[in-house]
């Protein structure tokens, strides 16, 4: 079985996930996190926002489950950092997609970033910068 | 006017502490990795994780710096009910800057959290459209009921001044909004 290619420069495949209102709720629930801007038309009218928003923190999941199912599950994510630029609201559908940096042994560097890919609106970053390290565990082929 | 009163500032050093009431258990960890759509074996199935290495399943990596399990707090007026620092800027918005973790061990489902939140510290900043903002930088160490550290969160979050003009009362301000063109 032929692994992932890992080199400098390789691409990481794309994740890619649309964010229903249904998924913001499995999400608040599975974290405990009932924030009102997640789900509460009347508290986000209030407060001049068109749609719920989704809480920021599930792209850190996103980010670190793009790296899992490309080098499976030998590798593990060591450090994942990731900066907010804008916000997501229920419906859209987000794409993370990464470049290796540098491979030191069994050490992976990755820069990763999140973007709306809605219709044909500009392009819109959602979260960036971002990204990994990654060690592969020795005695498993990927 | 400036964000960082002595009073926010005396609040840098501060740690806090929460201990789960309960282990985290296979259900909070199938429930996360379902909510997020994340499908690994690694975190439902025993037996493949033992094929790869684990003790049996672990926890998706971010799933205890994404809950609020460990808290064991009442919501607030927001529904929010996980850690805060409470620190209330009238007319500001209060945004998420981002994150940085690092992942010393894997998280099991017989781990007991605790959850000790640091305020790092507190700085002034500009927009590029030149509000004023005030950083808050906190970290957060996870550890289990043996004392091994698992994870440590750096948390960035920014409170942005209203500017001058119309539409910027605080009824236009959201309480808590993740992330923004100002959170760089």
């Amino acid at each position: 079985m032929t692994g992932p290619d890992v080199t400098a420069g390789s691409e990481v495949p794309p994740l890619e996930r649309t964010i229903g209102l249904r998924d913001m709720v499995a999400y608040a629930g599975a974290t405990w996190d009932w924030h009102r801007l997640h789900y509460d038309a009347e508290y986000l009218a209030k407060r001049g926002l068109p749609a719920p928003v989704v809480d920021g923190q599930v792209f850190g999941a996103l980010l670190a489950e793009q790296l899992q199912d490309w080098l499976g599950p030998r590798a593990v994510v060591r450090r994942l950092h990731f900066r907010f630029k804008n916000l997501v609201f229920a419906g859209e559908t987000v794409r993370c997609t990464g470049r290796v940096v540098a491979v030191d042994g069994d050490t992976i560097t990755v820069e990763q970033r999140i973007v709306l890919i809605d219709g044909d609106e500009p392009e819109r970053v959602a979260v960036e910068p971002a990204g990994a390290v990654v060690v592969l565990r020795a005695g498993e082929e990927p | 006017m400036s964000l960082l009163t002595e009073e926010i500032r005396a609040l840098v050093g501060t740690e806090v502490s929460y201990t789960a009431p309960e282990p985290l258990g296979r259900a909070a960890i199938r429930y996360f990795a379902r909510a997020v759509g994340d499908d690994n074996p690694l975190y439902t199935d025993d037996a493949y994780a033992r094929e790869h290495g684990y003790d049996g399943v672990i926890a998706p990596p971010t799933l205890i710096c994404e809950t609020n399990q460990y808290a064991d707090l009442p919501p607030d007026a927001d529904g929010y009910a996980g850690h805060d620092w409470h620190i209330d800027i009238p007319g500001s918005r209060k945004v998420r800057g981002g994150n940085a973790y690092t992942f010393h061990e894997p998280v099991r489902p017989d781990d007991v959290i605790t959850a000790t939140w640091r305020l790092d510290g507190v700085t002034e900043r500009r927009t590029s459209s030149g509000q004023e903002m005030l950083v808050v930088s906190s970290v957060a160490a996870y550890t289990n009921q043996h004392g091994t550290l698992l994870v440590t969160n750096e948390e960035t979050i920014i409170f942005v001044a209203p500017a001058a003009g119309p539409n910027t009362g605080p009824e236009a301000a959201p309480g808590k909004t993740d992330g923004s063109e100002e959170a760089r």
